[in-house]
């Protein structure tokens, strides 16, 4: 079964640019959301086996995006990947706090995204 | 200050935070491009890295391959390589694409292959051969290519190992191929086999010089070989086909 992977970033481009390298070359199925409210209904109805999801964004940032996530029974367990500004040591923190498992410091590197989602188990059932 | 004027600096200070904000975003997105381009630029080196070492071993697997048939028949030596860089040197005065193709030069390697199939009483007879045994080797003029059935990246040499005993004019096997039905490659090939066969020394005659060994060739242009590769062979100077005889010994 191909993995799905939920992408969370305010920025359309930032999503195309991901979207491209996970389907392109990682041969993963993207589903997106513009910001965490929208995540917590995507991640609802498409379950995904991943989510990357961005801090910084309008109306539900990442990090409580992320606790909320955490907070359900139905997506307690998918594992997410916090996208942090390479120079906000605090987003971090915040980030481990709130459940994130990994995080990639944006500007990130598509070898190192790609390895991460590579690396991912393949959700069961 | 009119209100007209407050509304204005109300705007322009909007403005400037969506620009200041839009730049932003810009920005970010730009670093993200480099980033990028960082990854691409080192996946495209390691590729090409990964591409030498594959055909690199291509080549050793083909030399090896060459290497392992010669060495059944002491008096061929290093004929295989000879008749390679012969043929190499003719491909590149006819066509440069083709003497990069490393088919082409697989394909000229690999043409001793079907000799896996000739008897040792044959293959180490110090005589001409009788009707009967030349007969015996041009029935088995795809030994070659079956052994070679199952690999893929010699498809192009394949075409070479199976046609390199056609000739111009129509009379050579397995096929009976004539004119430019021929491969090119093969055509090439059939030259610069001749050439090491008549300049080198055999148990039962003695070699002939290049001179001798051109003239003789030429001769056979419109029959055995093809007139226009006879042609490019005739514009290559002694010396260069003398280098490669001495070097490959």
């Amino acid at each position: 079964m191909t993995r799905k992977v939920l992408i969370v970033d305010d920025d359309p481009f930032i999503r195309k640019l991901i979207e491209t390298t996970l389907e392109d070359v990682g041969g993963v199925r993207v589903v997106e959301a513009g910001d965490g409210q929208e995540a917590l209904a995507v991640a609802d109805r498409e379950h995904p086996d991943l989510v990357l999801l961005d801090v910084m964004m309008p109306r539900l940032d990442g990090i409580e995006a992320c606790r909320r996530l955490r907070a359900k029974p139905d997506t307690a367990d998918v594992p997410v990947v916090m996208l942090t500004a390479s120079d906000r040591f605090e987003d971090r923190a915040k980030a481990a706090a709130a459940g994130a498992d990994r995080y990639l410091r944006k500007p990130f590197s598509p070898l190192d995204l790609l390895r991460l989602v590579e690396g991912l188990p393949k959700r069961r059932g | 200050m009119s209100a007209v004027r407050a509304d204005q600096l109300v705007d322009v200070v909007r403005l400037r935070a969506e620009a200041d904000a839009y730049a932003r975003e810009s920005q970010a997105r730009e670093r993200q491009l480099h980033r990028y381009a960082a990854d691409l630029r080192e996946t495209f080196i390691e590729e090409r890295a990964r591409t030498q070492e594959l055909r690199d071993s291509y080549v050793a697997t083909v030399r090896a391959l060459t290497n392992a048939v010669e060495a059944r028949d002491a008096y061929t030596g290093s004929h295989a390589e000879r008749v390679t860089a012969y043929g190499l040197a003719l491909a590149l005065e006819i066509d440069p694409k083709l003497a990069a193709d490393p088919q082409v030069e697989f394909g000229f390697l690999l043409h001793v292959i079907d000799k896996v199939a000739v008897p040792d009483g044959i293959l180490h007879k110090q005589a001409p051969l009788t009707e009967d045994e030349r007969r015996l080797i041009e029935e088995h003029p795809d030994t070659g290519c079956r052994i070679l059935r199952h690999v893929d990246y010699l498809t192009g040499a394949k075409s070479v190992i199976r046609s390199h005993h056609e000739r111009w004019d129509g009379t050579g096997y397995p096929d009976g191929l004539r004119g430019e039905e021929v491969p090119l490659a093969a055509r090439i090939f059939a030259i610069s086999d001749a050439l090491d066969a008549i300049m080198t020394d055999r148990p039962y005659r003695r070699g002939v010089p290049l001179a001798a060994a051109r003239s003789e060739i030429v001769r056979c242009a419109g029959k055995q070989f093809d007139p226009m590769v006879i042609e490019a062979f005739q514009r290559i100077p002694d010396a260069e086909l003398e280098l490669i005889r001495q070097e490959i010994e």
